[in-house]
């Protein structure tokens, strides 16, 4: 049955495309609702498609996303408004007006055709955000190769403005005249999805990311086993390209910190540091694994059995401890971790070639920003804070304005995907109830 | 009180406890106010046995030895002779005067030169004040173990220790000493072992170096704790301990006698001008004390407060400094002495008020967080501010009143001292004030800043074969930068490295040995000051 879109005010704004937003969006769209997916990067997808395999399931991340950022693109009741920025917000629930400020690509969306032949001559080369630094983009790009939509973006920072991709543009698509656009919507409801930013492992110098080349985060490194990733699934040394043969994971980093970081914990670290683990194994058997922890937290279903084929079946060793310091060997490169091994009660050393730190994933800075634009609370973590946490944590203070995913609090993606479709029965409910008083 | 003075002799025993023995049989007749202790050489006469003398209240110390060329263990009469004449410097910084020590050549036969010897320094020492230490004593209260140690708890959050070991894989004795782990530590005194602790040595291991607090995610007060500990376990253990057998201890607990009047400013460079009140006092620690213990060394301790004044003469300050300013107290607070600690700092904090300085600097970092912290939560918020001096000279360049005028070109690694660094977060003034002198390569080591690694021993506590395994360990890592000087703001890190490296060691001294300098020197260097 094919739903007709209702009229304008009848819409819902979804702020953040990632998994979670694009859940969301599609919850509501299928039910008729107009949808208007914001997103300030240039692609929809989140962080769901940095990622190569999901736990504790192993399925291909990008396979299981990448349909639902399509039916995004497809759906006529979604309007995807990429590279764009929530300005302001007025109104209240069942009437908002929204300001939405369009970045300009220096591309003409309508006439771009994604070939890529302008990446392909852009002299720029610059690191990736997509790839978390640690592979390259040009300076007009697409984040990532299933881009949605597939349309290039300039990065005007770094552009030399020397023309050549506007030569090499068939469509004639670059504009580099594009100027910022102000769109003005007018909504019934707003769903906030925005999801979490990395705490910078940097800050934590004792661990020496930034410093000793082979000390990577969880994200660089899971691109790294991405086959679309940047060394195209392969595990190297940064500093050497050798492959690694030991490599040591460690966790809560900032997380669970009363100083140094945040109190709370990531809630996915525990899970996804042995789900990369295992890939580890798959890639280069003869590779040893090793995980510091302090408590593993597998309460999913399925988590714990995970973890003990992890150890079982892959020999991947969990140490209870976590390590004090990472030294490096600057001629080799090679790295050193000091710990006390918890369960024997011996301080000792290892001798890795490569460290993976998990990182808290922490609320965004830029959510207080958006808070004050759309009038929410936020905990005093920096997440957006429940009207009640226990049986509708997706309400907030300000009533027709619903959250959703990791802005909320720590989860990982089941959680984030059935939090999303809650927003979205939630979002419909209070379209639905403004109608029928409309109606009356 | 006693009018008589006493006097406590320290008789060798294969010449002149013989000699006193003789002076006895011989019926030979002297003052009895002489307390003889037989020991087996004067060589075994430790500086320690004379101060802690002084401190119990003698007025005297007579050390008697054979002639020189007669010690039956070859050259301890000559080695005796070498200590005394140091001993003697610190009796005289310290106000007693260093004719109170009399050391003195007594073979077997001379028994009437040893009654003239006890004759004439009774009759000297009459002549005198007496010891103005006697009658003293120390009445430590009675200190309450559980009470304290729960205090210890809440107020350094060791009950949100995650047992992570985070801490132990950070320090650095747990590196080289796998029997110590403050995490056991902890967890020992959580699970209500901790008066089993107290009489351990894991206490007295820390080096309070600030390291696994600095990384600990529940921030535990690790060092602090121990601290408050020490208070309860120095009552048991402490002075087998203490490394230079406690003098430094005991001078500062002399230095809480009122009427002790050091003369401490000898070391004051010739046409420097000073001040007796005025807005900057420089606070000149336990340097003048230092250079005559460490003497051997030969680290020229007293170029640091001569460079300080010359600098802040040159910049046109007219510093105040104290001639009768006590130690701070630093190494009383860590190894558990709070009361003559809390007295130093009382007198300290008087004295400094009566010149009328709002701003106190130091060049020691242990003096630099004792005054700047431990003051302050003891007395609370004094009326002036301290600053380290490598702020003050940062600043300075800022403003550009500071200027070099000698290029020295060398490579220099700088060490964070513990208290500077960690302790109060002082990282980047000493660095700046180092980069900015022309010809100057300022290098860091692997480990610098909030990671860098202690020099190994604190509060002259548990100096043993782990804290030089740390040294060594750290020195290495210095050297292997290339650098041709290592600098560091705190006194004590290199009277502590020179020690490890003037022993025998198992590493080639070559991987070891640095030239090294102390950031105000190498300053006043880079001004053609010294």
């Amino acid at each position: 049955m094919k739903v007709k879109a209702m009229e304008a005010k009848n819409s819902v704004l979804v702020v953040g495309g990632g998994i979670a937003g694009m859940q969301a969006s599609l919850d509501l769209a299928n039910r008729g609702f107009k949808v208007y997916l914001l997103e300030n990067s240039p692609s929809i997808g989140g962080r769901m498609v940095q990622l190569d395999k999901t736990f504790p399931t192993m399925d291909c991340s990008i396979c299981i996303v990448a349909p639902k950022m399509i039916e995004c693109l497809r759906n006529p009741n979604v309007t995807l408004l990429t590279y764009s920025e929530l300005k302001e917000v007025s109104g209240s629930a069942g009437n908002f007006t929204v300001r939405v400020l369009k970045k300009p690509r220096f591309i003409n969306e309508e006439r771009c055709t994604g070939c890529g032949v302008c990446g392909q001559h852009c002299p720029v080369e610059v690191a990736n955000e997509f790839d978390m630094g640690v592979g390259i983009r040009k300076a007009i790009y697409i984040p990532l190769p299933q881009a949605v939509p597939l349309k290039y973006t300039i990065d005007r920072e770094n552009c030399l403005e020397c023309g050549l991709c506007q030569k090499m543009c068939r469509a004639e698509a670059v504009e580099f005249d594009q100027q910022p656009q102000t769109l003005s919507l007018n909504v019934g409801t707003i769903i906030v999805a925005t999801g979490f930013e990395l705490f910078d492992a940097r800050t934590r110098s004792e661990y020496g990311y930034g410093r000793h080349q082979n000390v990577l985060i969880s994200l660089e490194f899971e691109r790294m086993l991405s086959a679309s990733g940047p060394t195209g699934g392969h595990i190297v040394r940064l500093s050497d390209g050798r492959i690694p043969r030991e490599i040591a994971f460690i966790q809560c980093v900032g997380s669970r910190s009363l100083k140094g970081g945040v109190p709370f914990c990531s809630s996915a670290c525990c899970m996804y540091a042995t789900k990369e683990s295992i890939l580890i194994k798959e890639h280069e058997p003869k590779c040893e694994v090793y995980i510091f922890y302090n408590d593993l937290k597998v309460f999913g279903k399925g988590f714990q059995d995970f973890v003990t084929r992890a150890k079982d079946e892959w020999g991947v060793k969990y140490i209870r401890a976590l390590p004090g310091e990472v030294t490096e060997d600057p001629k080799t490169g090679d790295l050193t971790l000091w710990y006390e091994d918890t369960t024997e009660n011996v301080t000792k050393s290892i001798k890795v070639d490569l460290v993976v730190l998990c990182p808290a994933l922490i609320p965004r800075a830029a959510s207080k920003e958006l808070a004050g634009i759309l009038g929410l609370e936020l905990d005093e973590y920096g997440f957006f804070k429940s009207k009640d946490p226990q049986f509708i944590p997706f309400d907030t203070n300000v009533p027709g304005i619903f959250i959703c995913g990791y802005c909320q609090g720590p989860k990982d993606i089941p959680e984030s995907v059935a939090q999303a479709s809650g927003a979205a029965a939630r979002a419909a409910e209070v379209i639905a109830l403004m109608a029928s008083k409309e109606a009356q | 009180m006693e009018t008589e003075p006493r006097i406590v002799a320290f008789l060798c025993n294969w010449c002149s406890y013989a000699g006193a023995d003789l002076a006895g049989m011989s019926r030979i007749s002297y003052p009895p106010n002489v307390r003889a202790i037989r020991v087996m050489c004067s060589g075994r006469v430790d500086p320690a046995f004379v101060i802690n003398a002084f401190e119990m209240g003698a007025d005297g110390v007579l050390v008697t030895g054979c002639h020189p060329g007669d010690c039956h263990y070859v050259s301890g009469n000559l080695k005796a002779e070498k200590r005394m004449k140091n001993t003697g410097k610190i009796l005289r910084l310290l106000g007693l005067g260093s004719e109170r020590l009399r050391l003195e050549w007594v073979s077997t036969s001379e028994g009437a030169k040893f009654a003239q010897i006890v004759t004439d320094f009774t009759e000297d020492l009459r002549k005198m004040e007496p010891n103005p230490l006697k009658g003293r004593v120390n009445t430590e209260a009675p200190v309450n173990t559980e009470e304290v140690i729960s205090k210890a708890f809440k107020k350094t959050n060791v009950q949100y220790c995650l047992e992570c070991g985070k801490c132990s894989g950070s320090c650095p004795i747990s590196r080289v000493n796998d029997a110590y782990s403050p995490r056991r530590t902890v967890e020992r005194f959580l699970l209500g072992f901790g008066g089993k602790v107290l009489p351990t040595a894991d206490l007295w291991t820390c080096l309070t170096c600030y390291t696994c607090t600095e990384r600990c995610p529940s921030d535990v007060l690790y060092p602090e704790f121990v601290r408050a500990c020490r208070r309860v376990a120095s009552q048991e253990v402490m002075e087998e301990l203490c490394a230079h057998r406690g003098i430094p201890m005991a001078l500062s607990r002399i230095m809480t006698n009122l009427s002790i009047k050091q003369k401490r400013l000898d070391w004051f460079p010739e046409g420097a001008e000073t001040s007796q009140k005025g807005d900057l006092l420089y606070f000149t620690g336990c340097l003048p004390y230092f250079d005559v213990v460490f003497e051997d060394f030969d680290l020229d301790l007293l170029k640091i407060p001569q460079s300080v004044v010359k600098i802040l003469n040159r910049v046109g300050i007219k510093p105040v400094i104290l001639g009768n300013e006590k130690c701070c107290g630093h190494d009383l607070l860590w190894t558990g002495d709070m009361e003559n600690f809390e007295k130093l700092a009382k007198m300290n904090v008087a004295e400094i008020k009566e010149t009328t300085a709002t701003k106190v600097v130091t060049t020691c970092p242990e003096c630099y967080r004792t005054l700047k912290k431990d003051y302050t939560e003891l007395l609370g918020n004094p009326d002036f501010e301290v600053l380290h001096i490598s702020e003050l000279l940062s600043e300075l360049i800022n403003k550009g009143e500071l200027k070099y005028d000698a290029k020295l070109p060398m490579k220099v690694v700088y060490q964070d001292a513990c208290r500077l660094g960690r302790h109060m977060g002082v990282y980047e003034p000493p660095r700046r004030i180092i980069a900015d002198i022309p010809g100057i390569e300022l290098v860091e080591m692997g480990r610098n800043r909030e990671n860098a690694v202690c020099c190994g021993v604190n509060a002259w506590l548990s100096c043993n074969k782990y804290s030089k395994a740390v040294q060594i360990d750290r020195l290495k890592e210095a050297k292997a930068t290339g650098a041709d000087l290592l600098v560091t703001a705190c006194p004590k890190c290199q009277i502590h490295w020179k020690c490890v490296t003037s022993e025998k060691l198992w590493v080639d001294p070559e991987e070891v040995t640095m030239k090294m300098r102390d950031l105000s020197v190498l300053v006043a260097e880079a001004m053609h000051l010294v």
